[in-house]
């Protein structure tokens, strides 16, 4: 097992420019020409705006799960949440976009603040399950609550406003769109990443690691799961509200414990221990599932296969496989 | 008032059923056992298959032990290997089961709902005046009682019950017994499953067959299981047919809120007693 | 005034009465030990002293003031720390993560996203400063699972240390540890007893050990208080004798 912090402190030497820095250099090059090489190689934009939005949700959601280990089957519930926001704020209140952005992910941050109290003090199976309940809740008020979420139908009747900078109205068409993603993806990357190098997230994973030693530190452990998992729920939330600007849709299957797993089976998928195996499981994800669901009617069948598989044969990622052969 | 009690005492029934297989596999394999649901499916219409062939009695017994044939190589092949590791992936790998045994059981019997046809005398109302009281729903209350009586008699005075419970107090100690504790947590798996085939059938009988039958009834079983108390059996009984009752009353007076108010339920007791209703300190933590 | 003092203490579980009137002073400054046959109940005094669990009967007092239904997180802020049988570290973590996290959160950090170059450099101090103490500085970026349980026990009284205790309780620091592991972790013991003047309390099986380090010696059997003195005195005690039937003492004393 690899360490699960990534930094150095900085009294101590900096380590050179090595592998890992080189990934990432071209992963970020990589993305910032999506919308020139995807439809080159047959894809479409918007595919590529949905891996973000995944991988950001994933993000979001392995702060709570990879780093605090707090192991959240629920987190569904706060993307619905930011999609609902969203579309609700552009109906009814104004059609802006960044507004309708702000408003879906405070409202999903703030079910995130108050679910917390209630599993925080509980670990494991116990905490998966009351989060898992939780998130069901949701779903059940989007579907039974007709007249303001459009019930099983979804909610429609918004779309993606134009962005008006500077006086200027402009249309988000998909590439534009994608960078709108790829900006606040990256903006989120480097929260994360800021948060796992402060004593914030050293906190965290030592909660992970082992509550009862930080326990008897004196160390309140209840409200440091709290506040990861109220970060957690303010990353997927922003992942929500961008997914329902990117259908103009949000639908009660943004809340289904179907959609809580999948976010936890891309987290183990790419590695719930590295930073960027969230982004990688996300790759994987959505392309499986837009290649399955394209060719076969039982893509059900094929997505649960995978989540068996990667239990049983790959349980440490694909990151966390590639970082164990390197050390071996 | 007292009609929609009932009704909701006949969910609430269904609930407890899937809560107390559930709670049981929780308990001494430390697994969420997510296909329960489908577990609870595949019972329903296994039954429906063999109902032609052996009657409604004949697959009652036989359907759920078929069942927990399935269940039996999905413990031995897929979860025992995860045994000791962290329960994110038995959690995951029942999910995926879940995704999987859903597709199967739609391919092999359609996606479109089916009646599951109950004998005659059992669909009629007895009394004019309590017209709600079919045969079945009596049935139903009737095999419940009996089967979870069984089951808590088992659990007391049999060998393996009395294994059972002591396995979920304390897993380590029993071993060092020289009980083989793959052995027993099998059983348990297969006991658990049974109690879901045979939920399967009678909520079949009450709610007819879709592939999904067990989705709406797995959420509720994990409220029970919060609502009585994570470790106590009784409590999940206890916890199902409550919150069937409050989600039958809801549903006369209040429908829109008839799902999320057992949510509501749920909420008050985690924030007025954090453990459950039953629940003990310090159970898989 | 004594730093720790006990006060006619029992503890019963049920029907067990695993502790039974215990009064005990443990002055600023001292080493003390805690010995006493299986079941004697050297733990679960650990636990009543640390906040595990209150106390059934009598009173606790540190510094004065009662602290029998004080909880474990307060105890931590009045200078009590333990460590435990089980060892407890951060696993997965390197030895510099695992005494940085305690510094971190000693000093309140752990809810901060960010701190300024003086803070993280004064974070860097201490850890420092606790990695020589210890000795364990040259195995800094060695993972602490991976190491040996002698090592891991001395990161645990590492970040112990991150509390500047006034007591520290340890439980068993030398048990299952080889010759110079054993050696190691005595030394550990007595440096932090004389140089940083803190207040120790331990409990330990290895009679060498006991006799070697400590000032004063507490022996329990069977969950009641049976003898208290130094080592000369303790050695000499026939009720001691009798309890250990003899032979253990008189070998490791002579």
């Amino acid at each position: 097992m690899s360490s699960a912090l990534e930094t150095r402190p900085s009294s101590r030497p900096a380590p050179s420019i090595g592998g890992r820095e080189i990934s990432a250099a071209i992963i970020w090059l990589a993305l910032l020409f999506v919308p020139i090489w995807l439809p080159a190689i047959g894809g479409f934009t918007d595919l590529a705006s949905r891996v973000l939005i995944y991988a950001m949700a994933a993000t979001g959601l392995n702060l709570l799960l990879g780093y605090t280990g707090g192991l959240s089957f629920g987190h569904a519930a706060y993307f619905g949440l930011g999609a609902y926001g969203t579309g609700l704020f552009i109906i009814h209140v104004i059609p802006s976009m960044p507004l309708a952005l702000i408003a879906g992910t405070l409202l999903g941050g703030i079910g995130g603040i108050l679910v917390g109290p209630m599993v925080m003090k509980r670990k494991g199976i116990y905490f998966s399950m009351i989060t898992i309940a939780f998130g069901q809740m949701f779903y059940f008020l989007a579907v039974r609550w007709n007249t303001v979420t459009g019930g099983e139908d979804g909610l429609t009747g918004f779309s993606r406003v134009p962005l008006h900078l500077a006086g200027e109205s402009i249309k988000l068409g998909p590439a534009r769109f994608y960078y709108v993603v790829l900006a606040l993806f990256a903006a989120v990357m480097l929260v994360v990443w800021q948060i796992l190098r402060s004593p914030m997230g050293h906190a965290f994973v030592a909660t992970r690691e082992n509550t009862t030693r930080l326990r008897f530190l004196g160390v309140a452990v209840d409200k440091q799961i709290w506040v990861a998992f109220a970060i957690s729920a303010f990353i997927t939330a922003l992942a929500g509200s961008l997914n329902a600007m990117l259908t103009a849709f949000a639908s009660p299957d943004d809340l289904q414990w179907q959609l809580s797993g999948s976010f936890v089976v891309i987290c183990v998928l790419g590695g719930m221990r590295s930073f960027w195996g969230p982004f990688l499981g996300a790759v994987i994800y959505i392309a499986a599932q837009d290649y399955l669901s394209s060719v076969t009617q039982n893509w059900m069948s094929y997505i649960g296969l995978i989540f068996v598989l990667s239990v049983l044969f790959f349980p440490q990622g694909l990151l966390g496989f590639i970082k164990g052969r390197g050390r071996s | 008032m007292l009609y929609s009690a009932f009704n909701g005492l006949v969910v609430g029934i269904f609930y407890a059923l899937m809560a107390l297989g559930l709670s049981l596999i929780l308990g001494l394999n430390g697994v969420i056992n997510f296909a329960h649901g489908t577990f609870m499916a595949l019972g329903g219409y296994l039954a429906f298959t063999l109902e032609p062939y052996i009657g409604f009695w004949g697959g009652l017994v036989v359907a759920p032990l078929l069942a927990v044939v399935v269940g039996l190589a999905v413990e031995r092949f897929l979860i025992r290997p995860l045994y000791g590791r962290d329960p994110l992936f038995s959690l995951l790998l029942t999910f995926g089961l879940a995704m999987i045994m859903q597709d199967v059981i739609r391919t092999i019997w359609g996606s479109i709902g089916q009646p599951f046809a109950l004998p005659n005398y059992l669909n009629s109302p007895l009394s004019s005046s309590m017209f709600f009281l079919t045969g079945f729903r009596l049935v139903v209350i009737a095999i419940t009682v009996l089967v979870t009586g069984a089951l808590f008699a088992v659990l007391r005075y049999s060998r393996i019950g009395i294994r059972i419970r002591a396995g979920n107090a304390d897993l380590e100690t029993i071993s060092s017994l020289g009980v083989n504790i793959f052995f027993l947590r099998a059983a348990n798996f297969g006991i658990g499953i049974f109690l879901a085939g045979v939920a399967g059938i009678l909520a079949a009988g009450q709610l007819g067959l879709s592939p999904t039958i067990g989705d709406s009834l797995i959420m509720p079983a994990f409220v029970a299981i919060i609502v009585g108390g994570v470790g106590s059996l009784m409590g999940s009984v206890l916890g199902g047919l409550i919150i069937g009752i409050a989600s039958g009353l809801t549903a006369a007076f209040f429908p829109v809120a008839q799902e999320v108010v057992i949510y509501v339920i749920m909420a008050v007791v985690l924030v007025i007693r954090p453990r459950g209703l039953l629940g003990q300190e310090g159970l898989f933590e | 005034m004594s730093l720790l003092k006990l006060e006619h203490v029992g503890r019963r579980f049920g029907a067990l009465q695993a502790l039974k009137d215990i009064s005990l002073a443990v002055e600023p400054g001292e080493l003390r030990a805690v010995i006493g046959p299986n079941g004697a109940g050297k733990t679960t005094l650990f636990n009543l002293i640390s906040g595990f669990f209150p106390p059934t009967e009598g009173q606790i007092l540190f510094d004065g003031q009662p602290i029998t239904a004080v909880s474990p997180n307060d105890l931590v802020r009045r200078g009590i720390i333990r460590t435990f049988q089980i060892t407890q570290v951060f696993l997965s973590l390197s030895v510099y993560e695992n005494v940085r996290v305690a510094v971190e959160t000693a000093m309140g950090l752990q809810l901060r996203p960010w701190i300024s170059r003086a803070t993280r450099a004064k974070v860097d101090e201490k850890v420092d400063e606790l990695l020589h103490v210890t000795r364990i500085a040259d195995k800094a970026d060695r993972i602490v699972g991976e190491m040996s349980h002698g090592d891991q026990r001395v990161v645990e009284i590492g970040i112990a240390l991150s509390r500047h205790p006034r007591l520290l309780l340890l439980d068993e620091p030398t048990a299952g540890m080889g010759d110079e592991e054993t050696h190691h972790m005595t030394d550990l013991i007595r440096r932090l007893n004389k140089d940083q003047g803190i207040t120790m309390l331990f409990v330990e099986h290895d009679m060498a050990i006991v006799f070697g380090i400590a000032d004063r010696i507490t022996v329990l059997d069977n969950g009641t208080f049976l003898a208290e003195g130094t080592a000369a005195e303790i050695s000499a005690n026939p009720r001691v004798q009798s309890a250990y039937l003899g032979t253990a003492i008189e070998e490791t004393a002579a």
